[in-house]
């Protein structure tokens, strides 16, 4: 009795399923039910009998059959069949039942179901046949986990299987809808594909979004813009400005969001839409007339100096009030205009040109080295070493390298001229009031015949273009008559180029039609850039231009024009996923390898950080197939734009193919690598780099040089060791003067990206809000076309955004105000400033001691202490008694906090007294930390925070300022706890003012290079190299 | 004690009843019955509930199924057979230690290896076998089915066809005669493939018919195909089994091609 006695064989039951009588048979079933099991191998083979079983219409017990085949077949790994029994079962098959069974079948299920529903939405015609028990059973599931409060489930379920009803439901019952709907936005980018069902999920959350009573609006902007509905938007904003002032806050918020999403075509609607609206519900005097003033004053700044955004709106307001107008819509119209501005871009810009410009810490130190090392005939490191100034200064307008170097510049000649002259471009990139009068030397001067070199024209074009990059309103019409009236085709494509990056997006026919006409011209040189250019302007509209492109391109015999239009075409689609399936198609498919080429850069910028799976085995494929080397390259540097929203993924995918045999190939890799995860300093992609950086081919080694400096901006040595040993890397390589000619101007470029934009700036591709950002993804693909058009290099300054928190007033204005970074402040710190033994190193090279110097070195690396010693002698005789007094002081500063060390060496720039207080609000705030390396840092408005520190970032709870918006970067409206109080302003507004003053100097040519630039962001003029 | 077993084990008086009787269709119908009422108790496989009744309940099934499968002999029917000795092998296999071995285990066994000789089904034959444990070979009834399978497979068919005399147990004898003919559909088998004919005489012998009457009947019922002339009897030959197949070797060719030049372009 005491045994417990098991079953070892299920064959008596099976065997009772033969016996005639029912209830045996029954009895069986149930039975066989609770031991499926363990004995489902046995009952395999008796599956036909209890088939019939289910398949007898008098047999009552059918259901039960049904499982119990379902059972069996689901423990035969067959689950298709498993689940065609278990949706027979009908109501036995428990979907609350926790087994293994139970979930795998429900999984299946809604596979099924969710499949079901893509392919019915896809194919109309096979209508709604879904079978209603299999639709039962999701919807049974999806209303218990509705019930049991599984939300996120349900969603994601819903989502999943298409049923915006049943999301619907889950969100709303939700107690946390907020959070649900945040939630769903977050899984409709990430895990939805398709880009239709995407919108369609978007709009139905937007649809709940307004509903609430307290509605989200940063998100519903968001969203809005994604589904692109411009009205809407406009709509919000207007009740928002006609409401509190902390409404008017919320609305300059979601403005600068939308900003950040650098929507240029889409902004432009929204504030049209804004300006249409005025009229009606304003007085009519004060409403026409601001938006009048106000875009006035945007047009015709670029030409006047008297121009400055603040002051404009300052006395629009004071004219505003002269009328005798409700105060009311007083209120309302300033906030609109002040909107406005920020919808244009204007205000960020500013506010960006300001913080760059004050907290640049370029330093001058290595281009003096680079310089010096670079041999004065080769042209390629030549132009290298100004491009990589002007991206080390894009903009930050602090261009006393060049100014400094006018006779060294002026080796520049021809095409190099051009670059030379777009990197000005780059410098004042946003100087947007200036910008025309800073290039006026270079420009075409109407009338006046033969007044310069037509490279530096075209170049000066182009910088027009970079400087107005996807903000170009202003620029635009000047662009297009510089086109009409040249017929030189070195102009033409600087022109092209610039009014393609001016008018980003915007697809203006009237342009299209000037850059068509020009294309069809059929001069290389002028169609290549124009075919870049149509599909600059054409960003991501899908236009039927591509196949008017597409047919050009096979007309053609120049391969320059075959590319220009193949990346054009490629423009087009961004962002466009599988509307773009056809086209791609059609170029990959194509003979020519410069179309199937283009075909890549398609498949790149249509599912651009997507990581769509589909895209991503296409580009593997012709990476591994296609016949062209440049097809092969391209297919692989296409996945890092496939992939840049998990730049973790990166590195795992093209690891195999930065060990292929190919050298293209393995480039590819590289700046795959590069380009997903640029700014990350991602320890993988940093392993994978660093063997290709002394690859055996110079041109990887150029590749593997450029991505690694993309990957590693902005991180310093503390942060990863191997940030410093990069940096050795690429001076060891620059000085090197056996090293290829490729591979130095990689090197020399690394510099420049490492250090890009004053060091404060990043490559980021993603906006804060995982939405893509246009314009930087653009840029970078462009630029990766430098390999064949070095004056491309340029469109990298498009990716570049700062790395910065600006807090702002209602006023739009820049409190005092402070935060705290909970981490050590050396982790994210400027990187020293280059170290004694580089300034003289770079010193000694002409120095006669220098051989045995460098013999010393190379016998005996390491002895730095005593090395130092010496330099300082030598440094002593040779340099500057300026550059020596830094010197000391940063030597005797020692502990110095890094803001006041590279202030003082930086700038000799710090002499500006504006300048000098904003450096004492850091300062000040810096000292506040102790001196054993402390673990928190207090930063203070505006600041400069790094990716990778935002998280560290919390804000002080009891301050006078609460954000809006609790995220920490970028631009947040700061809501005033105490209005009455007198604000007291951070002095950065000082550059502003600056602006204006020197721009009315400016005219007066005759002063100092240096002590201009001291000044500020300074206007055109003094160094004019050569003009042929 | 539990109403429902009393009602069992009345049930089964009356079975047993018409059983001595040898009233062969009542049986049928009281043990449909009994089975159905036997589905009520837990205790019985496959759940083995241990409830206070247990040992009865399972010792009155294992009684009631084991006369189910002698019934099924004396019915002359194969399929009930199978189905009540699955049903009742539980019972034997399972219960070791809650209630004692029956005195009917071993003939029963016995009958049920008889049963897969006599369907031919060898391999469950030896299934079965591997599943007793050694001291049951000793037994006489299992030694007795042993030995037949020894001699079917030696091709000592005379000795199966005469160890019918000396069967253990009276429901036997049933299996035995159903033997004989599957013996006989062995031979016919061999012979086709190995004779193109055989003289009737021979034949006669080799199938071990008495009377030539006896094989033209058995060829009539299981052989029509077969043809009786002159005195001897014609197989109809078995047709060439289809030449084997080809390989399929252009389609192989390029594949392996393929795959070598992909291997090239990946590496």
């Amino acid at each position: 009795m005491a045994a417990v006695a098991t079953v070892s064989s299920a064959s008596g039951i099976l065997a009772m399923l033969q016996e005639p009588a029912e209830e045996l048979k029954l009895h069986a079933l149930a039975s066989l039910n609770s031991v499926v099991h363990l004995f489902y191998p046995e009952i395999s083979t008796s599956i036909p009998t209890i088939e019939s079983l289910y398949e007898d219409e008098e047999f009552d017990q059918r259901q039960l059959a049904a499982l119990v085949v379902s059972k069996v077949f689901y423990y035969l790994g067959e689950l298709n069949d498993s689940l065609s029994y278990a949706l027979g079962a009908g109501p036995l098959f428990d979907v609350s039942e926790d087994s293994d069974y139970a979930h795998a079948l429900l999984a299946k299920a809604l596979d099924e179901y969710a499949s079901f529903k893509t392919r019915a939405s896809k194919a109309t015609e096979e209508e709604e046949n879904v079978d209603p028990r299999l639709e039962t059973i999701v919807e049974r599931m999806l209303e218990k986990c509705i019930l049991d409060g599984k939300y996120q489930q349900a969603m994601g379920m819903a989502v999943e299987c298409r049923r915006l009803d049943k999301l619907e439901e889950a969100i709303v019952q939700c107690d946390n809808i907020h959070g649900a709907l945040s939630y769903c936005i977050n899984l409709s980018h990430q895990y939805v594909s398709h880009r239709e069902y995407r919108c369609e999920v978007l709009r139905c959350l937007v649809k709940i979004y307004q509903t609430l009573p307290h509605p989200d609006y940063l998100s519903i902007c968001q969203c809005l813009m994604f589904l692109g509905e411009p009205e809407t938007v406009a709509n919000i904003l207007d009740t928002l400005l006609s409401g509190s002032k902390d409404d008017a806050l919320l609305a300059y918020q979601i403005a600068f969001d939308l900003v950040e999403n650098e929507n240029q075509a889409f902004l432009l609607n929204v504030k049209n839409r804004l300006d249409a609206r005025t009229p009606a519900q304003s007085n009519p005097d004060s409403g026409s007339a601001l938006p009048g003033d106000q875009t006035a004053n945007l047009g015709t700044t670029s030409t006047e100096p008297a121009g400055d955004v603040q002051m404009g709106d300052d006395t629009t307001t004071a004219n505003g009030n002269a009328h005798p107008v409700d105060p009311n819509e007083t209120v309302h119209a300033d906030r609109l205009s002040k909107i406005k501005g920020i919808l244009s871009g204007e205000k960020s810009i500013q506010l960006t040109l300001q913080f760059l410009y004050t907290h640049n810490r370029s330093d001058l130190l290595i281009l003096k080295t680079i310089k010096q090392a670079v041999e004065m005939r080769n042209s390629v490191c030549h132009s290298a070493t100004i491009c990589s100034n002007a991206i080390m200064h894009a903009g930050t307008t602090v261009d006393t390298f060049l100014r400094e170097n006018l006779e060294w510049l002026s080796r520049a000649t021809n095409w190099a001229k051009f670059s030379a002259t777009a990197g000005l471009g780059v410098i004042h990139r946003g100087h947007l009031q200036q910008g025309r009068a800073l290039m006026a030397p270079y420009l075409p001067q109407s009338g006046a015949v033969g007044g310069g070199s037509p490279y530096s024209e075209g170049g000066a074009l182009y910088a027009l273009g970079l400087i107005h990059a996807n903000h170009g309103e202003g620029i635009k019409q000047f662009l297009r008559e510089s086109l009409r009236n040249t017929s030189a085709e070195v102009i033409q494509h600087g022109a092209c180029l610039g009014l393609g990056l001016a008018s980003l997006g915007t697809a203006d026919e009237e342009v299209y039609e000037d850059i068509k006409n020009v294309l069809y011209t059929d001069s290389a040189v002028a169609g290549e850039a124009a075919g870049i250019g149509m599909g600059l302007l054409m960003v991501g509209t899908a236009s039927e231009k591509a196949s008017e492109m597409l047919a050009y391109a096979h007309d053609t015999q120049h391969e320059k024009i075959i590319r220009g239009l193949a990346l054009g075409i490629a423009l087009t689609v961004y962002g466009r996923e599988e509307e773009a399936d056809t086209l791609i198609e059609q170029m990959t498919r194509d003979q020519d390898p410069i179309l199937r080429y283009g075909g890549m850069y398609a498949l790149a910028l249509a599912y651009r950080g997507t990581a769509n799976n589909k895209a991503i085995h296409q580009l593997l494929h012709f990476a591994v197939s296609d016949v062209s080397d440049d097809v092969r390259r391209t297919a692989v540097m296409a996945l890092g734009f496939v992939l840049y929203n998990e730049p973790e993924q990166t590195p795992r995918i093209v690891s195999l193919l930065s060990e292929s045999y190919n050298p293209h190939v393995r480039y590819g890799a590289a700046l795959a690598v590069g380009i997903s995860c640029a700014g990350t300093g991602l320890s993988d992609a940093i392993s994978l780099l660093e063997p290709l950086t002394s690859d055996v081919v110079d041109f990887v080694r150029q590749g593997a040089l450029i991505a690694m400096a993309m990957v590693m901006i902005q991180t310093n040595e503390s942060f990863d060791s191997r940030v410093g040993t990069f940096r050795r890397q690429l001076e060891k390589i620059i000085l090197d003067k056996h090293e290829d000619t490729m591979s130095k101007m990689g090197a020399i470029l690394a510099s420049g990206i490492l250090d890009a934009g004053g060091r404060n700036v990043t490559i980021k591709l993603l906006s804060r809000n995982k939405h893509d950002k246009l314009t930087a993804v653009i840029g970078l693909a462009v630029f990766s076309q430098f390999w064949y058009w070095y004056p491309l290099l340029y469109f990298i300054s498009l990716a570049f955004s700062p790395t910065a928190i600006i807090g702002l007033n209602s006023d739009l204005e820049l409190p005092k105000f402070e935060f705290v970074s909970h981490a050590k402040p050396s982790l994210f710190e400027y990187p020293k400033p280059t170290t004694t033994q580089t300034t003289t190193s770079a010193v000694k090279l002409p120095t006669a001691i220098l051989s045995t110097y460098a013999k010393a070195k190379s016998r005996a690396k390491k002895d730095a202490e005593s090395k130092a010693n010496l330099e300082k002698t030598t440094e002593a005789e040779s340099k500057a008694n300026q550059e020596k007094a830094t010197d000391a002081e940063s030597k005797t500063s020692g502990e110095k906090t890094p803001e006041d060390v590279s202030g003082s060496t930086s700038a000799k720039a710090a002499k500006s007294q504006e300048d000098g207080d904003a450096m004492q609000v850091d300062s000040t705030a810096e000292k506040k930390a102790p001196e054993p390396e402390p673990t928190f840092q207090i930063l203070a408005n505006p600041a400069r925070v790094l990716p990778a520190q935002e998280k560290f970032i919390k804000f002080i709870e009891d301050s006078r300022y609460v954000p809006v918006r609790p995220a920490p970067s970028g631009f947040i409206l700061l809501r005033d706890t105490q209005p009455t109080e007198p604000e007291e302003l951070v002095l950065t507004d000082a550059p502003a003012t600056v602006v204006s003053s020197t721009g009315n100097a400016a005219a007066a040519a005759g002063q100092p290079a240096a002590m201009a630039v001291d000044d500020e962001p300074q206007p055109p003029q003094p160094f004019e190299y050569n003009t042929l | 004690m539990d109403p429902k077993l009393v009602e069992v084990t009345q049930l089964f008086a009356r079975f047993k009843a018409a059983y001595a009787r040898n009233d062969l269709d009542v049986c049928a119908n009281l043990l449909s019955q009994l089975k159905v009422l036997l589905t009520k108790f837990p205790s019985l496989p496959p759940s083995f509930q241990q409830t206070p009744n247990a040992v009865e309940e399972l010792t009155t099934a294992r009684d009631i199924y084991e006369h189910a499968v002698v019934l099924s002999v004396k019915m002359e029917d194969q399929d009930a057979f199978e189905r009540d000795f699955c049903q009742l092998k539980p019972y034997y296999m399972d219960t070791c230690g809650i209630i004692p071995p029956s005195p009917e285990e071993y003939p029963i066994l016995g009958l049920n290896l008889l049963r897969l000789l006599v369907q031919n089904r060898i391999a469950e034959f030896h299934t079965e076998l591997e599943l007793l444990p050694a001291k049951a070979l000793e037994n006489l009834c299992i030694k007795h089915a042993v030995e037949l399978e020894q001699s079917f497979m030696e091709g000592a068919y005379n000795r199966v066809l005469t160890a019918r005399q000396a069967v253990p147990h009276e429901t036997y004898v049933y299996f035995m005669d159903l033997l004989a003919k599957t013996v006989r559909d062995e031979i016919a088998g061999c012979s086709e493939k190995g004779y193109d004919f055989l003289s009737i005489s021979d034949a006669k012998q080799m199938f071990m018919f008495s009377s030539d009457q006896e094989l033209q009947q058995y060829i009539a019922e299981e052989h029509p195909e077969w043809d009786v002339k002159n005195g001897s009897v014609f197989f109809q030959k078995v047709k060439e089994s289809q030449p084997c197949k080809e390989i399929p070797a252009a389609p192989v060719i390029t594949q392996t091609l393929g795959y070598a030049r992909e291997l090239e372009r990946i590496v």
